[in-house]
């Protein structure tokens, strides 16, 4: 079971660094956004994995522990970086609009 | 130069200008990207080194001249098992009847070593989860087989079944290994086979040797000198794990059964090994909980760190293990190094253990030279003096087990190292081991908000009962 997380987290990651890649090709990103939604994205999938070794020893409590502790700060920085990367998507489809 | 020129000039400067600030800002953002991770790598490469130990030249705990091997007819188990101890000794009875008198008036009831040790593991079942019939039978067959293998007697029995000091089986050519080191891989990778999840060789140190022994059923004194067959060189340490969820369920009878079934597979290892030995032309002998003390072998042979509990903490296992020994007159091996693990330190922050103790056995102090939970002679009888550690009342400990009508264990459910083995329990103990008391306590703290380490959980009795389904 653990290893299945560990090859679904791995795909997962490699799909979002991939997509990160690209996001910073296509519209020239910061180093900001990029960092805030990597570390979110790290951070869920952390927790992820974290949610499912907890359960298969038998500890529910640590499993949602981690998932709040690891989860939560990981999706806000997500939501926080794909705001900014949206904005600069923004700015650079009204860039070359004008 | 024209206006014109001029603004052209500054024109060209300024996109250059601006190219060259952007560099330097990369240049800086690339040089912090790459020292944070190379920060992170050394880190790293710091917690992996201490995690598999600081090796020693010596053994890691101090010792003073007031330091005395024990005599084991001051074992708990042993006294607690022998009538004509008892019948020697009365004023340790009544010593201990004074103390309990004390601490508890309304509760008193006056208690016997010997006498309440008889009926223990056989008294009513009781209607709460882990102290039925079914985890009564769970926890004798558990610690069958230990008990037949030993012939039927306790794991504190001297020359007893595959422990006997008889060298049957002995070949006269003696083996030439390769090197030393080569003799204890080669013994290392026979103890692997047997079943052992851990194996250490060290010195045989006379410190840690009981003196004189004591056999129980025989009632009489043992010497190293006129009835142990060999002088040993060695020892070789064992080491087997208890089932985690079964040791979670403590103090439930259902710990009993893992606690035996560990002990039956150290012992079997050990008689193993034994035969191994004699095998190669080497005399040796299987000892389970007699000859010498497990943990001070145990940790001499860098398997472990004294914990506050009174148990060898093991890395990726902490304290649920158990250790048995073979001591052979082999001589011509590589003693592996006594390693610290950064054990002592968590420990002074944690008081797991002394606050899950039922009988308050454990102390809630630092390391000191001696017991500090009494001054009368009568009561100390069975202290170790002369050695800076956690000086527990093993006493107290053994007054639960009888109330209890089964051992108890919670000191070794409750540690923050006992753990399964999981991904982030491994990253937890990598952090542990490079981060400073404060971070220990707050670790501790980590550790029950997260639910870890509860005793006396209906739950895990429930679930320990369902994995059953998992076979
Ligand atoms: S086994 Fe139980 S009673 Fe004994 S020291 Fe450990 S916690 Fe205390
Ligand atoms: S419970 Fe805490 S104090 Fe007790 S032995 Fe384990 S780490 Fe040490």
């Amino acid at each position: 079971m653990m290893g299945m997380t560990w090859y679904f987290i791995g795909l997962v990651l490699g799909l979002s660094l991939y997509v990160l890649f690209k996001l910073r090709i296509r519209y020239g990103l910061e180093w900001l956004p990029l960092t805030l939604c990597g570390s979110g994205i790290g951070l869920i999938l952390f927790a992820a994995a974290w949610g499912v070794a907890a359960m298969l020893e038998g500890v529910p409590r640590a499993a949602s522990m981690g998932l709040l502790l690891f989860g939560l700060p990981g999706i806000v920085l997500t939501t926080y970086g794909a705001r900014l990367i949206a904005n600069a998507a923004n700015l650079s489809s009204e860039g070359s609009d004008a | 130069m024209s206006k014109d020129n001029e603004k052209d000039t500054k024109a060209n400067e300024t996109p250059s200008a601006n190219d060259a600030g952007k560099s330097r800002r990369n240049f800086l953002k690339f040089g912090l990207v790459g020292a944070g991770a190379a920060a992170v790598v050394a880190t790293g490469a710091v917690a992996v080194k201490r995690m598999q130990g600081i090796p020693h030249d010596e053994f890691p705990v101090e010792l003073n001249d007031d330091f005395k091997p024990i005599d084991q007819r001051n074992q708990i188990n042993v006294f607690c098992g022998s009538k004509a101890l008892n019948e020697k000794h009365p004023e340790r009875t009544r010593s201990f009847n004074e103390m309990l008198k004390k601490e508890d008036p309304a509760n008193y009831k006056p208690f016997d070593f010997y006498a309440t040790r008889r009926a223990f593991m056989s008294g009513p079942y009781r209607d709460a989860p882990g102290y039925g019939q079914l985890d009564r039978a769970l926890a004798v067959g558990g610690f069958s087989s230990a008990r037949q293998q030993l012939g039927g007697g306790s794991m504190e029995a001297p020359n007893s079944g595959v422990s006997s000091w008889e060298q049957t089986m002995l070949v006269d050519h003696k083996y030439e290994f390769e090197s030393p080191a080569q003799a204890n891989t080669d013994i290392k990778s026979a103890a692997r086979l047997y079943g052992a999840i851990r194996c250490g060789i060290t010195k045989r140190d006379k410190r840690w040797d009981y003196d004189p022994m004591y056999s129980v059923s025989e009632e009489k004194e043992l010497s190293w000198e006129k009835d142990f067959p060999f002088e040993p060189k060695s020892v070789i340490v064992i080491m087997t794990e208890m089932d985690y969820p079964a040791m979670a369920t403590a103090p439930a009878w259902i710990q009993d059964a893992t606690v035996g079934d560990a002990y039956a597979n150290a012992i079997k290892i050990a008689g193993q090994i034994t035969i191994f030995l004699r095998q190669l032309g080497f005399k040796a002998v299987a000892s389970m909980n007699d000859l010498g003390i497990n943990a001070p072998y145990a940790i001499a042979a860098g398997l472990g760190e004294g914990g506050r509990n009174g148990q060898v903490i093991v890395p990726e296992y902490g304290p649920r293990v158990r250790i048995s020994k073979v001591y052979t007159d082999l001589e011509f091996v590589e003693y592996d190094k006594p390693r610290t693990y950064g054990v002592a330190s968590f420990c002074l922050n944690c008081k797991r253990c002394a606050d899950s103790c039922p009988s308050k056995a454990i102390t809630f102090g630092d390391q000191t030279w001696g017991p500090e939970y009494s001054t009368d002679p009568d009561y100390i009888w069975n202290a170790s003096k002369g050695i800076l550690k956690f000086h527990n009342d093993a006493k107290k400990c053994a007054k639960f087990w009888i109330d209890n009508d089964g051992s108890c264990g919670n000191c070794i459910a409750a540690c923050p190292y006992n753990k399964p083995d999981f991904w982030h329990h491994r990253l937890v103990d990598a952090q542990n081991v490079i981060a400073p008391g404060p971070v220990h306590a707050f670790m501790r703290e980590m550790d029950i908000f997260f639910g870890y380490g509860n005793v006396s959980d209906p739950d895990k009795v429930h679930r320990f009962w369902k994995l059953g389904d998992k076979v």
